[in-house]
């Protein structure tokens, strides 16, 4: 493999700094990228990862500093400008037009013509080969709205190799693929890595870097803290240079803490819609209770029909052996059920309000009385929690979309800790979470349990489920196909039971 | 600092003052007798009814929505106003309430009949209102036969041109609404959620509260204020009329953007409002006085409209640099 | 479906075509398109026609009105239904002067003796599409009535008053017609226009329009003419919140109900009355002549009357 790598270097970026309106993004950043290598940038969010990029893709320029593309001079003005050049991007967020066919997509910035029409038989031919690199069988004509969100990736990805590509860069590509997916996705580049392209890929799963990256840069506040070549290093450093601090795990794992017998929440019969099974299960007082599964296996479907945010087609769900009626997400706060979403952006926090609107936004009338608002009271208790939780901001008016991820998280978890909620459902509570501030909300995950709350986890992420959890559950296509307690924790365990073999 | 803070709240609440500052300057430079005290006191009396029904639209707009009906339902409420006041049976001082009364009470139901079809089946306010506008043209058209109403009972007309220190009373009546209006909208819960669910909705019901009945009763809030320009309507003009109010929406539509509120939602203010029908009234008075004809009043109205908006995204940069 | 249709359709003309054939057996069938039944004019003009149909028998009557005053698809609909049921006469209020002449011509084609009233047709619409250019037309002379009364205006001023003149929509027929009148009749009595402006018709705007009028003239202003008495109600306000009440003349026009109290108060000095009402009956009347055999063309001209406080007496 490493024979592909030469030591020419195809960019070099040279001292490059960038300021924002009161922030220093990028300080004296130096980076050298060889031609042929895959280089895994990684770093806290907010640590001058993206900001880099988009100097590299002509979003904006830097403020001082030069790039050279393979020794020439390149600082380009526009993204087209970028691309021209050979530099594309594959965001997490595709760029496709979804009623648009996969060929049109893929060359809809070169289509090839006969004369002032599209020239559909040499477009089809030409589709059909670059699907085959990447190892995507669809039919060229297919719109791309149908495709599932693995195969549109692949199609972002067909679309930046069919016309001149030097450097790559994949921001974050594996977030939302399943694991058989992620491997398709890393043989791809090797595949490509071999014909001589260059990655830089950006990535939270620090694991990844050691199945696909040749060189690790890590980014922290606007700085370069290092480069090092896969081998020399393992994820403790890579995680100490991070966060600037020595960290003893990635996961906390409380032992003092035990579970009981007590269920505080049941779930029987659950049905949800479209989906001919039932649901059942219990979280028991004083445990972190995992949900595990494939994307597609119905779990956030189901933490939302418990919590009433979807309707519910059956079943019961009992509160400290008491039935109650859950009809809507109102009924279930009442009865201190809160659901922090996956999206938390747009379904868990008001960007465009300030901080302290949004952790009083479930307790509105624990700080208003006949209806007014009692200020003073709204900024003490939102500054308690703000201190309580540590969350990063200059002041409680700070609007929350200028928080990090991780200081948005904790802001849906701070509303919820002042609307004292009994069971915390967390879905993908990490999602997009730098592993400093995930480290924080897993202490603040115990530091809940000590209150005797109930805490179920949604959650992707395998190696965080089994970190965390006294036991996990695994769905199934709409079924709880399996049940794994702690001192079984395996990942094959788990899996066998989310794709049901035996 | 304390400037920094002044100017911040100037900036937010108030920003497209400076627009109207500048208007008035422009005008009382160029026409002789524009800042004569009887002007200002016409202007005042020319802005408050499409100020009061914009406060009732800017509740409306706030959540993201639209509220086409209000012309319509504004003619409604003058005819059952009319229809009560002008009734021999009834003595003058039951007459007045009661007539004040139905008005609201009409626009009212209109505006909760707009919300609960909106939330009901899901349907965006913009159709919903559309219908609305066609039903209350209907049936005013037909309560009243199509017939105006007039002769009011002179006690009624009496009220219509009082004025204090030269300040016409129907324009503290709209001029109270607005500051009620913005004590609700800042200080209440009510007011907070109106806010919080133009911004975002979904996040508000997973949140735990029910939505649905915020935004209707923002039609309602706004059906009552059309009810009371209603009444101000017949105060000034001692008429009600099936025909009247053609057009009323856009005037209000555009005093509450003007003023700086977000056709998306989630942002603006009802000082802003009143600003924004502020300059639309020293617009058309000014360009009037200064002779301009009728085509060409037009285009200028339409020109400074889209320039005051255009301004209004330079001021919201300037206040993000200060924050 | 297709087959519940194609019943239903067949059911329809079969009840049309009865008719028709019932209706010439007995009486013959008038059809009469008005504008807007919300305006008033043409409310009264329905109600008042509706009356002397009943007094006279002679013909069957169907009144169409539209939702608003431009509403032309609406018309354009109700003359070709009113082609479909082949009606003998039809009487027709324009809503647009030019574009309703082709369907004027259909209906033409279609054996429908056609009386045009209220608003001419558009004398080259008309020639376009091979109408004669003196197609019968009974209506009122806006011009002359707007004449009468600008006349009666500078006759009780005097010589060099000075007014203001406010005017229907521009671009409708009627208030050029009438603004027409009104520069003649000033003239001829010498007096002085202060401001010609629009107020489209509409109280509201009359009122503000006049309001900030009076900013610039209200120590001159000595007469308002308007070109509806809506306008004029708009404007008493505008003078009584000036101070001026009582003390500028104010003249209207079409002589609505709603301003016999402010003749009687001596807040409306004047206004005219085109006789909606008789002016629909005389256009049916005029269309039955002729389909009885009558050579009619041209314009047959209807009253335009001053009316004033002694008229109401």
């Amino acid at each position: 493999m490493m024979n592909a790598v030469n030591d020419a270097n195809i960019l070099s970026i040279k001292n490059v700094s960038k300021n924002f309106p009161g922030v220093c993004a990028l300080s004296d950043v130096s980076l050298d990228i060889r031609k042929g290598e895959v280089h895994v940038l990684v770093g806290e969010n907010g640590a001058g990862k993206s900001t880099l990029i988009k100097i590299i893709c002509g979003f904006h320029p830097g403020d001082s500093g030069e790039v050279l593309l393979e020794g020439v001079h390149y600082a380009p003005e526009t993204p087209r400008a970028a691309m021209d050049a050979g530099i594309r991007v594959v965001y997490q967020e595709f760029n496709l037009l979804s009623y648009l066919s996969v060929a049109e997509n893929i060359f809809f910035d070169h289509l090839p013509r006969k004369g002032p029409l599209v020239d559909k038989k040499k477009l089809h031919d030409d589709t059909v080969k670059v699907l085959r690199r990447v190892g995507l069988d669809v039919d060229p004509w297919q719109p791309v709205e149908l495709l599932g969100v693995a195969q549109m990736q692949l199609v972002e990805i067909a679309k930046a190799i069919s016309s001149k590509c030097r450097v790559l860069i994949l921001d974050e590509p594996t977030a939302t693929l399943s694991p058989s997916e992620i491997s398709r996705l890393f043989d791809i580049i090797r595949t490509e890595k071999q014909e001589g392209l260059t990655v830089i890929y950006i990535s939270h799963h620090l694991n990844e870097i050691y199945d696909i990256g040749d060189r690790v840069t890590v980014l922290r506040n606007g700085e370069i803290v290092g480069t090092k070549s896969v081998k020399e290093i393992d994820i403790p450093q890579i995680v100490s240079m991070m966060v600037g601090r020595q960290m003893e795990s990635e996961y906390p794992f409380m032992d003092e803490f035990k579970q009981t017998d007590i269920p505080i929440l049941e779930v029987k019969r659950l049905r949800i819609a479209a989906s001919p099974h039932e649901i059942s299960f219990a979280l028991k007082q004083g445990e972190i209770l995992g949900i595990a599964g494939l994307v597609g296996s119905k779990r956030t479907e189901t933490v939302r029909a418990i919590f009433g945010a979807d309707a519910r087609l059956g079943g019961e769900i009992l509160l400290n052996g008491k039935m109650i009626n859950i009809l809507t997400p109102k009924d279930a706060v009442e009865h201190g059920i809160c659901l922090l979403t996956e999206d938390r952006k747009s379904q868990g926090l008001i960007l465009d309000m300030q901080l302290d609107c949004n952790i009083s936004l479930a307790s509105i009338d624990k700080v208003s009385k006949l209806g007014l608002i009692d200020y003073g009271e709204e900024r003490r208790q939102a500054e308690r929690f703000t201190a309580s939780l540590a969350i990063k901001t200059p002041s409680v008016s700070q609007l929350v979309r200028n928080l990090s991820g991780g200081n948005q998280q904790k802001a849906v978890i701070a509303k919820w800790m002042f609307s004292d909620a009994n069971v915390l459902i967390f879905d993908e509570p990490t999602r997009g979470i730098d592993v400093g501030a995930k480290y924080e909300i897993y202490l603040l995950m115990w530091d809940l349990l000590s209150r005797g709350k109930g805490i179920l986890i949604v959650s992707s992420d395998l190696n965080e489920l089994m970190g965390i959890c006294h036991r996990i559950i695994v769905f199934s296509e709409g079924q709880v196909s399996g049940e794994v307690l702690r001192p079984e924790f395996e990942q094959e365990r788990i899996l066998r039971y989310a794709y049901r073999v035996s | 600092m304390d400037t920094k803070k002044i100017a911040y709240l100037m900036l937010n609440e108030a920003g497209i003052g400076v627009v109207l500052v500048f208007l008035c300057l422009v005008f009382s430079v160029f026409v002789p007798k524009f800042a004569t005290m009887n002007n200002i006191s016409n202007i005042f009396t020319q802005i408050s009814i499409n100020t009061v029904i914009a406060v009732g639209m800017t509740f409306v707009i706030l959540l993201g929505g639209i509220d086409l009906s209000v012309g319509s339902v504004l003619a409604l409420c003058t005819i059952l106003a009319g229809l009560t006041i002008t009734k021999e049976t009834l003595p003058l001082g039951a007459a007045i309430p009661l007539a004040v009364l139905a008005s609201m009470a009409a626009g009212m139901a209109c505006g909760l009949f707009n919300g609960w079809v909106c939330e009901r089946w899901k349907i965006h306010s913009f159709v919903v209102t559309l219908g609305m506008l066609n039903m209350a043209r209907g049936a005013v058209l037909q309560v009243s036969n199509s017939r105006t109403i007039y002769s009011f009972p002179k006690e009624f007309n009496a009220f219509g041109t009082l004025s204090y220190y030269g300040i016409p009373l129907i324009f503290i009546i709209a001029v109270l609404l607005v500051l009620i209006g913005h004590f609700i909208l800042k200080k209440t819960v009510f007011g907070r959620m109106i806010y919080a669910i133009g911004n975002n909705e979904e996040a508000v019901r997973l949140s735990g509260h029910n939505t649905k009945i915020y935004k209707v009763t923002a039609f309602v809030i706004c059906g009552a204020t059309v009810g009371l320009a209603a009444i101000l309507y017949m105060l000034r003009l001692n008429i009600a009329s099936p025909i009247l109010g053609n057009g009323f929406e856009l005037s209000a539509i555009a005093a509450v953007v003007i003023g700086g509120t977000s056709m998306s939602g989630g942002k603006g203010s009802l000082i802003g409002t009143l600003i924004g029908a502020a300059i639309i009234g020293v617009l058309n008075n000014g360009l009037l006085l200064m002779g301009m004809s009728d085509f060409a009043r037009q285009i200028v109205t339409g020109a400074i409209i889209v320039a005051a908006v255009i301004i209004d995204t330079y001021r919201a940069r300037l206040s993000k640099m200060l924050s | 479906m297709k087959k519940f249709f194609a019943v239903a359709l067949l059911f329809a003309l079969a009840l049309t075509m009865c008719g028709t054939v019932f209706a010439a057996d007995k009486k013959p069938v008038v059809g009469l398109v008005m504008k807007s039944l919300s305006n008033e004019h043409f409310k009264k003009m329905e109600e008042g026609v509706r009356k002397y149909t009943e007094e006279d028998g002679s013909y069957e009557l169907i009144a169409r009105g539209m939702n608003s005053e431009t509403d032309i698809d609406t018309q354009i609909s109700i003359i070709e239904n009113f082609i479909a049921q082949g009606i003998d006469v039809m009487c027709i209020a324009p809503a647009d002067s030019m574009g309703i002449a082709p369907f004027v011509k259909k209906a033409v084609d279609a054996g429908i003796v056609v009386v045009n009233f209220d608003n001419p047709l558009d004398k080259k619409a008309l020639t376009d599409n091979g109408l004669p250019e003196d197609f019968v037309y009974v209506g009122p002379n806006d011009e002359y009535g707007a004449y009468l009364v600008a006349k009666y205006m500078g006759e009780t001023l005097g010589k060099g008053a000075k007014v203001i003149l406010l005017e229907g929509s521009p671009g409708a027929d009627n208030a050029r017609q009438r603004q027409n009148g009104f520069l003649q009749g000033v003239e001829e009595t010498g007096l002085v226009v202060l401001a010609d402006q629009t107020a489209h018709w509409e109280i509201e705007e009359a009122n503000t329009v006049l309001t900030n009028l009076l900013t610039i003239h209200g120590d001159e202003v000595q007469g308002v003419i308007t070109a509806a008495d809506g306008m004029a109600v708009g404007s008493i306000k505008a003078l009584e919140a000036a101070g001026l009440g009582g003390k500028v003349l104010v003249s209207g026009y079409d002589n609505q109900d709603q301003v016999r109290p402010l003749l009687l108060e001596d807040k409306l000095a004047a206004t005219v009355d085109q006789f909606g009402a008789t002016n629909a009956y005389e256009a049916i009347k005029v269309g039955i002549r002729i389909m009885n055999g009558e050579k009619l063309s041209g314009w047959i001209k209807t009253p335009s009357e001053l009316v004033t406080k002694n008229d109401l007496k």
